[in-house]
């Protein structure tokens, strides 16, 4: 046990280096080993997968492309809008403006128009008042007429005879008659 | 390199279910292929991103090498062959894209400053995959000896704890030290053979 534990290998004797036709061809064999080796992993590994890299690198740059129209694009929008936004806050105040001057001058036509209609009422008022005195005054006129026409009579009566009585009574009414009422 | 192909296997067959946003299996393959996609572009430029894949696999290979030290298995960069055939790629990519890309000054600078130098201009450029491939294959096999070392000289009860250690410290740290480093001098050798501006 002891023995086992203890032992070693044997050194294996080989060829480590010399210059003769055996190592040409082993350098030739070596080339052309390293050669199917090359093309090997050259056709199934480095030139694939490099080619797959860079097919997703265009892939990805192609979007990155196209993500950045889009967002040039929003902001070209972003900015048509707020342009827009900026011409219709404008547009609001000369609309209020055009509106306030569109009231102002209805209402002036308003207050005219009222102004016009005030003043055919107290037109047409004024007129039925004195429609009113004139025919009050030519009542009052009618009335003092016969009043007058009364008591004449009654004086006449007692004053003068028949004749002279008539007369009188024709000079009063056509004096009457005569009369301004204002 | 049946793992790396199996996987690469794996990783084409679910490509299809891959989503928009990655998780878990996926997430770790599109990290590991965009850190060093990332890595090699900043280093080497995107002109040259037709050679990523071979240092992809470079960089796979040898880091999934050192990582299966961990359980037992002789990783193959401590063979000088197979890191002496990946620096001879460097060289030869090196080189024709010195050619491709700079034409005749590429050729001028092995006789610059003066041509008396070309013959050292030359070892010079001859020196960079041989220490490339030493670099790699020496820090690897040191870490192999040293473990195959500690297993054949130890005693059994000793064998189980304290190798945990060793090889977290030769195939995990010291094996991804030497894959970036493998990696990123290979890119730079090209890069200065190939880039008129450097």
């Amino acid at each position: 046990m002891q023995e086992a534990l203890f032992s070693t290998q044997a050194a294996s004797a080989g060829r480590v280096f010399a210059l003769d036709s055996q190592t040409l061809i082993g350098i030739a064999i070596q080339l052309v080993n390293a050669a199917i080796l090359a093309v090997g992993l050259g056709y199934m590994l480095y030139n694939p997968v490099k080619d797959f890299m860079r097919k997703r690198t265009e892939r990805i740059q192609a979007q990155m492309d196209e993500a950045d129209a889009a967002l040039a694009k929003a902001n070209s929008l972003i900015a048509e809008y707020d342009a827009k936004l900026k011409s219709i806050g404008d547009e609001r105040v000369k609309v209020l403006e055009a509106a306030r001057l569109e009231a102002a001058e209805e209402s002036k036509e308003i207050i005219a128009e009222a102004k016009k209609e005030a003043e055919r009422i107290r037109e047409r008022s004024l007129e039925a008042v004195a429609a009113y005195r004139r025919r009050l005054e030519e009542e009052t006129r009618l009335y003092i007429i016969e009043a007058a026409s009364l008591m004449a009579q009654q004086i006449v009566a007692q004053t003068i005879d028949d004749e002279a009585q008539t007369k009188l009574i024709e000079q009063a009414l056509a004096d009457l008659e005569d009369a301004q009422w204002h | 390199m049946f793992f790396l192909l199996l996987l690469a296997a794996v990783v084409r067959l679910r490509l299809r279910c891959f989503k928009e946003i990655p998780t878990g299996f996926q997430n770790a393959i599109e990290a590991a292929v965009e850190a060093f996609d990332n890595f090699a572009a900043r280093t080497l430029g995107e002109r040259f991103s037709y050679l990523f894949p071979w240092f992809f696999m470079a960089f796979a290979f040898i880091l999934s090498s050192s990582l299966f030290s961990i359980v037992g298995l002789r990783a193959p960069t401590a063979d000088w062959t197979t890191t002496a055939a990946l620096a001879f790629a460097t060289f030869v990519f090196m080189f024709f894209l010195g050619i491709r890309y700079r034409k005749g000054s590429y050729l001028r600078s092995f006789f610059e400053p003066h041509p008396i130098f070309f013959p050292m201009n030359l070892l010079g450029e001859l020196a960079k995959p041989v220490a490339l491939s030493f670099r790699l294959f020496g820090n690897v096999l040191s870490g192999t000896i040293i473990l195959t070392l500690y297993y054949a000289l130890t005693p059994y009860f000793v064998q189980l704890g304290p190798p945990a250690l060793l090889h977290g410290f030769f195939d995990v740290l010291f094996g991804g030290l030497q894959t970036y480093i493998f990696v990123i001098i290979s890119l730079m050798y090209i890069k200065i053979a190939a880039d008129s501006n450097w």
